[in-house]
This record gives C-alpha cells, structure tokens and sequence, in this order.
C-alpha cells in the first residue's frame, strides 16, 4: 500500500514534470526540428540585448566637468584660421575697410583698372592704418613682373592676397597668415574658412557689367542632346539619351554614344556639361563609370529647370565680370567679420544677390523687396510721400492734399531744397508730414531718411500734379511689384546709330524703359542702394546734372531687378500741361529728355545697358471701358 | 537558464516541509525535472551561437556573452587619420552602386569583446548610446546585413568615449576587420574625443582612412567634405521632454547653465550679469542640495534653485562655451528648450554645418569678444530673433518624425544618425541630394511662402514665338476659321489641332487651310477637357497660347500684343477676359463671379498665354483627385489651371485688354437665365472643391490689366504698335 501511494505518487510527480518540460522546451524543440525560414522583409539587424537596460552609459555625470585648456593649436605651423590669423579688432565701426597696395613701376591696364574699380568701391580706403584689410593684388602673368614683399606684411596678418590669374613666377616672400583668393587651389594648400576660391578668369574677362548669361529659355529645349562631354583639345562631345546601358562595373566597351564634336570658342547646345577637372579625357569613362547619364535622364523637369536658372543667376550675380568676382570676395570677407550680421543664406543664393541686397541695409529677408515670396510675406499697406521743394520753391500745398486724401499714405516728407527761408505754416494733413531742410543737392533725394519709416516711397516734385485715385491706384500696382518702379511719365531709351551711342527721348512712344522720378513709386532699399553702393563719381555725375538722376535710378533698378519699369495712366498727360519733368526753373511744355550724355557715362559705368523695354501700361480692370461709370472704382483717372 | 536557476533556489526552499522519507523521491523527481529544463535552456541557446541570424534567438541575447577576440600584441595598427582624405580619394564609391533607391547601405559588424595577450578587455564592450545607435541603424532603411552589397561600414567597437578605451589596442581590433581595407568606407562614432592634459579635437585611434563623425572637430582636424561633425548627446535630452514654447520674448535675455566653466570664463560671464542685471542669468552647479536629488537636473545662482534643463526654456539667448572640448552636450539641452545658442568656441565646427545653416539658428561670438556678448546680441533685431527660434522648433518636430517609429530613442540619437547617413549619401549621389531648402527650411516657412519654379527675371526672347493649341471636337468649320486668324499673329510659330473626337477623324490634309507656320493635328485616345494641358512633345516654345475651336473675335494686334506681354511675365497666365473669386458671407463659402468687376484673380483659358512648364506640372503634379473631377465634369479645366499656377507661383494673373467675355457658355443666351444660373453653381462648386483640394486659396486678386502704353491715348492711331484693339 505505501509502496503503491510511494509508486502513485512517484508517477504522479514523474508526469507531471514530463507534462511541464512538454510546456516549456516543446515549442523550442519543435522550432529545432522545423529549421526557420528567414520571414520575407523582416530585417534581421542588430540583436536586440537581454541586457541592454543594464549597459553603461558611454559618458559618467563625473566625467563631464573639465578644466578648460588653451584654445586648440594649430598642428602645423603653416596653418591658419579664421579666429588665429585675422584681428578682427581692426574692423570694428564701419566694417570692412580694404586698403590696396599701389602698383610699383609700370604695370598692365587690366591691374589699372581693377585697382580702380576697388577704389572706387564703398570697401576702399587710402589709410593703411585704418584698414582692417590690406590687399595685395598678384597679377604676374599679365606684366611678367613679380611684386616683392610689401611695407605693412606683418606677417601677413589681415592680408589677401588676391591671385587672379595662375602664378607664373615664384614665391617671392612667405605667404604666412595672409588669405589667398586663388582659382582652383589645391586641397592640401586650402584652408576652409579661410582661403577664399574664385572662379578660374580667362585674360579677356570683361572687368565691369559683363555679358549676361547666354540662356533664353527657362526650360530646355526638345530634341537638344542632354550631355556634352568636354574633351582634350577644348572641343566638346555631345553625348545623347540611347548610350547609358553601361553595366556598373565600370568597364563597358563601348563609346559613349552616337556624339558629335564641336569646337572650341561656342559651347555646346546641351543640358549638361561633364566638365572633369584636370584630365578630360577620363571624361568619358567617368560617364561610363558613373551612369551620370542614366541619373540625369532621371532629374525632373522641375530639378532640371531649377538648376539652369540658378546657373544664370550665379554667373550674373558673381561671376561675370572680374569686378565682381573681386566684390564677392571682399564681401565674403566683410561676412566673417560681421558674424551676426551677415548676409543670411537665402540672400546669396537668390536673385538679385549679396552684393545687391546689402546686409547693412538689414538681415531680414521681410526688408527687402525681393523676397516676399519665399518668405510668405506682403509689402507694407502704407507708403511715404517725399516732395522735394526745387527752387524757386513754392509749398505744394495742392500737391500735399491730394497725396493726404490717399487712404494709404502714412506721412509726408518735405525736403525744402531751396534758398528760401522754410515757410512757417504748412496746411492741415491728415497724416504726419515732417520738413527735412536738404543741401541743395540732387542727390538728397536719394538718401535713405531714417526718418522714413515705410518700404514705399512716393518721390514727387513739388510741381508734380496727381490726383487722389491716381495714387491709389499707382500704390495698389505698387504693392504687386515691391521691387520695381512704378510711374506716370516715361522715358525710354535707343541706340543711336547716327552717334554710335546710346540716347534716349522723352516723345511718347509705344515702349518705355524708364519712369521719372518726379512722380513715381519704389521701395525705400534703392535709397540704401544709391547712396551706400554707387561710386561716388556717379553720386557727383548726378548732382552735376540734375536730370541725370531719373536716369541713374532706372539703371539702378534695372540693374538689380533686370526687369522694366512698370507705367500706370497719367490722366494729365493729355492735356500736356503738366510740369513733370525734372530739372531747372520756368515752366516746360512737356518733359524734355536731358543731355544724352548722360546715359552713356552711366552705360560705361556700369559696364552694360541695364535698361529693358516694356510695351505694355497698366490700367484699371474697367479703364475707359463702354460701361457704365458707376461700375467703375477708379473714374476720375479718365476724366480729361 | 533564468528559469533553472529559479527552480534551483525554490528546489531546497520545500524540502524542508517534506517528510524525510520521501525525500529521495523529491531529489531524484526535482533531478529529472532540472535536467530536463537545462536541456530545454540548451535548445534555447545553444543554436544561437552557431546560427547567430535565426529571428528568434537574436531576441534573447546577452551582451556578457558575446565571443572574445585574443589581439596579438604585435597585431598590425592603421596609419594615423589621413588628413588629406576627401570623398574622392579614400572612399569607393564602386561599392555603392547596387541599389535601386539612391539609397547607400549600411553594414555593421557583430558585436565582439576584444582582450589583450592578458585577457583584459580593451574597452567597454558597448555603451547604452552606442546599442541604441546601431539599432536605429538596423532599423533604418540603410541597413543591410549583406557584407558584399553594402557601401558603408560601421564596426560596433565603441568608441563614442575616448576616456573610455585602450588606443592602441582599440586601432589594432580595427585593423582586423574582415573589410577593413585602410579604413576605406568605414564609418566611426565619436563624441568625446581627446583626453588630458591638451584635448585633441578628433579621435586619437589611428584610423587611417576611415570616416569619422565626431563631437567637437575643430577646424583644424574635421576634414571638409569627409568628415561628419555630429552633436555630443545629451542624456538629459532623452529624458525630460519640454512643454512647447512658441517665439517671443522671454524672461531672461542671455543665460548661462553650464557647470565647470574655466574661472575666467565665469568671471566674464559675471560681469555680464553685474553689469546688465536681471536679463542676464548665470548659474553654476548646486552645492547644497538635499539627499535623493539628482545635482544634474538642478543649477542654482547664488541660493536659488532652478530646474534644469526647464529653466533654458525662460531665456532668449544661452551660452554655449567651449571646456577643454569644443563640443559640449549642453548644445543638445539649449536647442531642445528653443533657446538660442550663442557658440562662444574658437575653430569649432557645428554639428552637420555641411547642411545645416547655423546662421538662421544660432550667434557665433568670436571667444575674444565675450565681454561684448550683450552687445552684440542686442544689435540684433527682434524679427530675426524670432526668425532663429522658429528656425530651432524645426529641431525637435524633425526629431518627432524620425523617431516615432523608435519609442526607445527619442533622443538625438536617431536623427543624427539618419543626418549622418544622409549627408554621406548626398556626397555619393550628389544628383540626389536634398537642397538646401529641405535641409534647412521649417514646415511653418514652407506653408506661407513659395518658390517660383520660374524665379529667375528673364525676358524670353521675341523670335522664339510661341505655340498655339486649339482643342476641339467637331466645329470644323469654326476651327479652320480660328486657325486662319491665329496664323495671321506675327509670332505664331507653329499650330497644334489637339483633335479630342475618337469616333470621327479629322479632314484630310488638303482640306486644312494653308497657313505660313507649321501644323500638326494630334489625336487623342479619349475625349478629355485635360488633353488641352498635355505637355506635347511637338511643343517647341516655351510660350503656349492655348484658344478654343470658337474664338474666333480676338484680332492679330491683340494676340500679338498678349504674346508680349507674357514675354514680360512669362511666369504667369496671361489671358483676356478676367473672372474673380469671392467669398459669399451667407454660404460661408466661394463663389465665381463673371460680372464686370474693378478686380480679376482668374483669366479663361479660352485663350491664354502661358509657360508650357504648366502643361507638365498640369498633367503630373497636379494635386488630389483635381484632374479626374474636371474630366468627369466636363468643366473647370481653366479653373483648375489658374489655381496650379497661383499656387505654385505665388503671382496674380495678367489680363490683358478690354475683352470681357467670349462667345462663352455663361454669356450666350440659348437656353435662357436657367442654363446661365447651373453653369454658374457649378463654377463656384470648384472653386470650394479646388480651394480644400490644395488647403489654401492660392488666387491673388488684383485690380490691374494690361493695355498697350499707348491705349486710348490721345495720339495718332496710325503711329501705334497695337492700334486694333476690340472691345469688351
């Protein structure tokens, strides 16, 4: 009996943890027996630790206090940085001041001229005490000459040393803590954040303005090859669609396409350009190599678009002229220097440009009016008036009233120009109005008044005469092109073949390129523009001939915008009474176009004709439309 | 095993309780029992260290028993970093091509312990940081387990902390890589590197060519273009997460919370607090805490205490000073609490400035002109201080994305290593890379703003001409008519008949009219309203005049003069009659409107100029289901059109001339006011479908139109470009 309950009891146990080890281990056994499937999908990475909680963190809380050690040393002593090598202390108050090492000895036109265009830029300064930088212009291959160690080296400390074109002679001196600005350096000798790379600059690079990028289409056009190779004699191979079956391997056989060799001076018509540094004739086995065909049949339209308009934008904006590439380098320096107040990145890489759209005018991209757009933001719904009292200088008081009765105008600038003492009294007006007592200097108009404080400026002259609907209505086109200037009166502008020169006339014409100041809307950034980026001798050319100035300002705007002018109706300008025109006292029958002179000092200075042609007027939706006037918002512009 | 060694304890615990008599019983019972939960626990582990990849025993691994690596004492060493190395010359990209995705793939090697000759470990076999790392490697689309396809390798020797390994013997464990190969396409992780006494700024192992992303480069060791600076993590980060604080002025203007700065460092940053009072913070670490807090999350000034990271969020600007490294963790903390980073670190380079825009997010301060830190930052506007803290929420809403789907991790950790893989993808595909936008601009900028796929100011030449697209279905008769004026426009360079009747052919070639300008007719495969925006090949102009079969009132001086103008807005659509949108504040909804009103946000394509890019983004980027509603409807094709191009472009539409309307269905009277008031309904029906399709009402309203200069002027008609100009 005990013996069978010992036995029961025995078996009981026995089963019992046979049954629990089924429980357990069989589902692992069966596992074993079935060997697993990878699951399709299931990545089978890195193992997930039963321990993983338990794993040390890679840094203790005690580790973390330090003693703080001497700034990292350069490893070499060649080497340079930003914060080791330039003494920024130098710079402080007006930002970057460039002092130019003069030339010794006879040198080159092209040296002459650039050591011009940097003289007469806002960077330049004759003190070489009060610069913070010091240029040293290294233009050997031209005049076969090569420059010794100048005066203030120091080391070379606050130096660039700008080389464009390939060293042809020697290392006269060490080149120290002074930056270089060369094409192509090489990676061993080029310091990031320090050195600056150009553009490799062919001799015959325009020095000023330079040719506009060459592309006419926003879009490529059909049927044009997709790639051109460059190859060893400077000739270009044009490489089509059909040729990218190359195997990845890199070792395919055949050519790389049904091409065609072009030569030299034009470039080729295609979409791309393979350009392979030193060794073109890798060229094509790097296309092999790489499928780049294959993976630029891939690029949509839209990528495709975007980089051929941002090739144009480049070239114009920073590399077509040595002038600007000279500009842009300075700016780039004046950038590290400023920190905070640099350009922001958005105003480098969009139209119109960093050296257009000055970061000491502001950083904020809101300020200017070129990016409304990428910024989701919308100009101002105010504007200034600034009537500019001429002699011999009556108050404008109808003038002040109707620009008053805008419902847009915020306040109203009168800058008194004139020999005659300020009136005392000035009329009622529903806005601010302020008197600025000028220096009888054409050039006043264009200075940017802090005491201006919206984007747009209405610029009259007192003698101009405009209604209340035709402000409205002009600040309301205004507000659709932020960047252009909208007028009444126009100019426009032609080559004159008789002169061999540009001329221009104030006849009314089915086109114009330009719109009189004495009347017209813009944002108050070309103030900034013309007063702290001309050269000065355009400032003075101005002030020398007053009815230049309309002139210089539509190139200015041009310039930057590469856009016309945009017209809005002039009611007026029928009955040829009004005095819009700028210049001298008496009365004029209708404006009269100034010396053309003018355009064409201003077409030399600027290095090209900025200027564009519109055909086209902007009028009211219902202007002079059979319908009925009550219908109509803005009738008063059509009366006579 | 767990489980045994459970049974084991519990085992002698009962025996006790039992008679003795049976005790033999229960021993050889409980004998049995474990000798069959051992060999179960032999099952279970035993396979995973032959077949390390089965799914189910990668689970329950443990990191103490992973193999172990004897390294010789004599066991080759890599050169030290080579300095010079660039993408081009130490890294193939040969291994790089096998993808389909543009997207490189990732290796890692197995997890080893490594000894010297005398069984001591090199190092740490991993860190918490350094698993949870690799995981969000494997997890990534990167990952692949296939040593011969992948393109970049990661070995799991961890060396995230320098302090932490033997270099020597670290480089030696490197060196035996099965693909190590000089490093070549081998991918290290650093963030603390150097050690006493003089703190290099990169990693010391000898790594020959290996890629490094590191904490705390200087530019004197980060290798532009081949390495990746990377942020130091901050386990503060990871753990306490921060209500949301939107951009405005905050309670402190400048704060300092790191703790051990150098002396002089802290007397400068006093100073400042001296001089400026209460809008300048410093704080130091707390020396008088009660028992249980944690001193990490407490910093106090004088004997007030503040909760740390929180108290980043109440200032507009935060230090960011360099210790004896230039990376500091303390960055991840300031950036997660939105504050702004003021780097005061000579030579650093910021984590991904190789993409990431550090301008827009942050002030660097030369470490010179510390004391004139305030200054400085007060010279800076209000709006770009705002513009910098939105700039700094993109940090932590990217974060959210990348890491929802790792709960574990949502730390920096995965991001960077997202950023890291992306940046070295970018370099090897450089084609595909991500822009500078994507990288760089907030969801919040990208609602509001635009980018004018048509953004550089160009005035397309007049010789290019343009392409005329009539659609149309029968009205021979109309068409041959529309198709002789067209061919009068002096800039008309070639014709497109888009032919849209499948049960009937289009007349034979010598029945066409003979025009001076090419003509082709184009048959379509189904009668859609969608066919007149198809980009055809045969359109060789970027100017599209598209014009119905029954226009036929428009004269040669006003298509001309519509040609130019587009030429001065060739982004734009630039037709004639103008219609507008209007928000009906009964509905509450828009309506069309086609009265004769003093502003226009829409022109008819009826007859209109535009970019034939829009024909494109039309046929294949048009959004939603908006393509498929116009053709199931028969209508609104031009609708749909003027809101692709606002949308896109930002810009209002140009009309041009008087016109007012066509011979157009909503003008003819045939049946009556009824047939009008439908059409009108189901007009202002796509507009509230199309304005909730794309979110927003892209329209711009403007109460401009374009005339000739000389329009109605009082001035010989015979002298003007444009003299024939119709009415209404």
């Amino acid at each position: 009996m005990q013996s069978w309950r010992r036995r029961k009891s025995l078996w009981l146990a026995l089963s019992a943890s046979w049954l629990l080890l089924v429980l357990l281990g069989g589902f692992s056994l069966l596992r074993l027996a079935l060997p697993p499937r990878p699951q399709p999908g299931a990545s089978q990475g890195w193992p997930r630790w039963l321990d993983a909680e338990l794993l040390q963190s890679f840094s203790q809380p005690r580790e973390l206090p330090e003693d703080t050690a001497s700034p990292p040393q350069a490893p070499h002593g060649g080497s340079c940085n930003w914060e080791a090598c330039f003494d920024t202390s130098k710079c402080r108050g007006d930002g970057l001041k460039v002092f130019v090492y003069p030339a010794v000895g006879p040198i080159s036109e092209t040296h002459r001229r650039i050591l011009a265009s940097i003289e007469g830029s806002r960077f330049h300064t004759f003190s070489p005490a009060g610069a913070c930088l010091l240029l040293l212009l290294s233009l050997d291959a031209q005049t076969g000459e090569c420059s010794s160690m100048p005066l203030q080296w120091n080391r070379g400390r606050n130096h660039l040393v700008l080389r464009l074109y390939p060293a042809a002679c020697p290392r006269t001196f060490q080149l120290g803590q002074a930056m270089v600005a060369e094409a192509s350096p090489t990676v061993d000798s080029f310091r990031p954040g320090f050195d600056v790379a150009l553009p490799f600059l062919p001799e015959a690079h325009p020095l000023r303005g330079g040719a506009p990028g060459q592309l006419r289409q926003h879009s490529p056009q059909p049927g044009v090859a997709l790639l051109a190779l460059e190859e060893e004699r400077g000739g270009w191979r044009t490489a089509d669609t059909g040729s990218s079956a190359c195997p990845w391997d890199g070792r395919c056989e055949q050519d790389p396409g049904p091409g065609q060799t072009q030569h030299q001076e034009t470039l080729p018509n295609a979409t791309f350009c393979l350009i392979s540094g030193h060794r073109p004739e890798a060229a094509s086995r790097f296309l092999q190599a790489l499928q780049v065909l294959a993976a630029l049949q891939e690029m949509s339209p839209a990528r495709v678009l975007a980089l051929r308009q941002q090739t144009q934008f480049l070239w114009d904006a920073y590399f077509s002229s040595v002038e600007k590439v000279i500009h842009t380098t300075l700016e780039v320096i004046q950038d590290r220097i400023f920190g905070t107040s640099a350009h922001p990145s958005l105003l480098w890489n969009s139209p119109p440009g960093a050296l257009l759209a000055l970061s000491t005018f502001s950083t904020s991209p809101q300020d200017f009016p070129f990016y409304h757009l990428q910024q989701g933001s919308r100009p101002e719904g105010r504007f200034s008036a600034l009537i500019w009292v001429a002699p011999p200088g009556q108050p404008p008081l109808k003038l002040i009233q109707a620009v008053a009765g805008s419902q847009h105008c915020a306040q109203i600038l009168v800058l008194w120009s004139n020999e005659r003492p300020l009136p005392s009294r000035w009329p009622e007006t529903a806005v601010p109005l302020t008197v600025i007592d000028g220096h009888r200097k054409v050039s006043d108009r264009f200075y940017p008044y802090s005491t201006i404080r919206t984007d747009a400026i209405l610029s009259l002259d007192a003698r101009s005469s405009l209604s209340t609907s035709e402000v409205d209505f002009a600040f309301l086109v205004w507000q659709s092109f932020p960047e252009r200037m909208v007028g009444f009166l126009t100019l426009s502008h032609f080559w004159d073949e008789a002169h061999g020169g540009w001329g221009y006339t104030a006849e009314r014409t089915n086109e114009f390129s330009m719109v009189l100041t004495t009347a017209a809307f813009y944002h108050r950034y070309y103030h900034t523009l013309f007063t702290h980026s001309l050269p000065k001798a355009l400032r003075t050319l101005a002030d020398e001939a007053p009815t230049c100035v309309d002139v210089l300002m539509n190139f200015i705007v041009a310039a930057v915008t590469k856009l016309p002018p945009i017209k809005v109706p002039y009611g007026k300008q029928r009955q040829e009474a009004a005095p819009l025109a700028p210049g001298g006292p008496g009365p004029r029958s209708k404006p009269q176009a100034p010396a053309p002179d003018c355009i064409n000092q201003l077409a030399a200075a600027f290095g090209h004709m900025p200027l564009l042609s519109s055909c086209l007027r902007l009028d009211p939706v219902l202007f002079k439309d059979p319908v009925s006037v009550q219908r109509k918002k803005y009738r008063s512009l059509e009366k006579p | 095993m767990c489980a045994s060694v459970k049974y084991n304890i519990r085992g002698p615990a009962l025996i006790p309780r039992m008679k003795t008599k049976h005790r033999i019983y229960y021993i050889t019972l409980f004998s049995i029992v474990l000798l069959g939960l051992i060999a179960t626990g032999m099952f279970q582990f035993w396979p995973h260290s032959i077949e390390s990849s089965n799914d189910w025993n990668v689970e329950k691994r443990s990191v103490r028993d992973v193999p172990v690596v004897r390294l010789p004492a004599d066991s080759p060493i890599p050169e030290r970093g080579d300095l010079s190395c660039r993408m081009h010359t130490c890294f193939d990209v040969y291994r790089c091509g096998f993808n389909p995705k543009n997207k490189i793939k990732v290796y890692i090697y197995a997890l080893k312990k490594y000894v010297d000759d005398f069984g001591v470990s090199v190092s740490n076999t991993i860190s918490r940081e350094y698993n949870e790392l690799l995981m969000a490697i494997s997890d990534s689309d990167y990952y692949t387990d296939d040593i011969n396809r992948a393109c970049l390798f990661v070995p799991s020797i961890d060396v995230l902390n320098q302090n932490t390994l033997r270099i020597k013997e670290t480089a030696q464990a490197l060196a035996q890589l099965s693909r190590w190969d000089r490093g070549s396409n081998h991918l290290l992780f650093n963030m603390l590197p150097g050690g006493p006494p003089d703190y290099n700024t990169a990693l010391d192992v000898p790594r020959d060519r290996a890629l490094l992303a590191g904490g705390g480069f200087s530019t004197w060791t980060y290798r532009q273009g081949y390495d990746v600076s990377i942020p130091v993590y901050s386990p503060l980060s990871a753990e306490v997460d921060l209500p949301e604080k939107g951009p405005g002025p905050r309670q402190y203007f400048l704060l300092s919370s790191q703790v051990g700065l150098h002396p002089e460092y802290r007397e400068d940053l006093e100073a400042l607090q001296v001089k400026h009072g209460e809008s300048v913070l410093v704080l130091d670490k707390c020396t008088n805490l009660s028992e249980g807090v944690l001193s990490v999350r407490k910093r106090c000034h004088k004997h007030q205490v503040f909760d740390y990271p929180q108290v980043l969020q109440e200032a507009t600007f935060c230090v960011v000073l360099r210790g004896a490294r230039l990376g500091q963790a303390v960055l991840s903390d300031v950036l997660q609490a939105g504050c702004v980073p003021v780097v005061i670190a000579d030579s650093y380079i910021l984590p991904f400035s190789e993409v990431l825009d550090w301008k827009r997010a942050s002030v660097v301060v030369p470490e010179e002109k510390m004391s004139d830190v305030y200054s400085i930052l007060q010279s800076i506007p209000q709006r770009q201080i705002e513009e910098m803290q939105r700039q700094l929420f993109m940090e932590p809403a990217r974060r959210e994305n990348w890491s929802a789907a790792n709960h574990q991790m949502n730390s920096l950790i995965w991001p960077r290593e997202q950023r890291d893989s992306q940046i070295i993808n970018d370099r090897i595909y450089p084609y595909a890379a991500i822009s500078y936008e994507e990288w760089n601009d907030p969801p919040v900028v990208k609602w509001g703003s635009v980018s004018n796929p048509l953004f550089l100011p160009l005035i397309p030449p007049q010789s290019q001409g343009f392409t005329a697209i009539v659609l149309t279905y029968d009205r021979v008769e109309s068409l041959f008519r529309v198709i002789t004026e067209v061919s009068k426009v002096p800039s008309l360079s070639k014709l497109l008949v888009v032919w849209n009747n499948q049960n009937k052919n289009p007349p034979e070639d010598s029945l066409w009219p003979k025009i001076r300008v090419p003509l082709k007719v184009v048959r379509t495969a189904e009668n859609k309203l969608s066919n007149r925006f198809f980009p055809y090949d045969e359109i060789e102009t970027e100017a599209v005049l598209a014009i119905d079969d029954d226009i036929i009132m428009l004269t040669s001086d006003e298509l001309q003069f519509g040609y130019e103008v587009w030429r001065e807005f060739p982004d734009r659509l630039v037709g004639y009659p103008g219609r507008l949108h209007l928000w009906d504040h009964e509905m509450n909804k828009w309506k069309y409107e086609s009265e004769w009103t003093n502003e226009v946000s829409m022109v008819l394509t009826g007859a209109a100029f535009y970019h034939k890019y829009f024909n494109y983004l039309y046929t294949y980027k048009m959004p939603g289901d908006i393509k498929n509603w116009v053709d199931a409807h028969m209508n609104c094709e031009d609708i749909a059109m003027n809101f692709l191009v606002a949308n896109v472009t930002g810009k209002a539409v140009i009309k041009v001339t008087p016109r007012k309307k066509f011979k157009c269905p909503e003008c003819t009277a045939i049946d009556g006011l009824s047939l009008d008031q439908t059409h009108m309904v189901e007009r202002s029906e796509c507009i509230n479908k199309f304005a909730s399709v794309f979110g927003t009402m892209p329209l711009k309203v403007v109460e401009h139109r374009a005339d000739p200069v000389l329009y109605k002027d009082d001035f010989p008609e015979k002298l003007k470009s444009f003299p024939n100009i119709g009415s209404l």
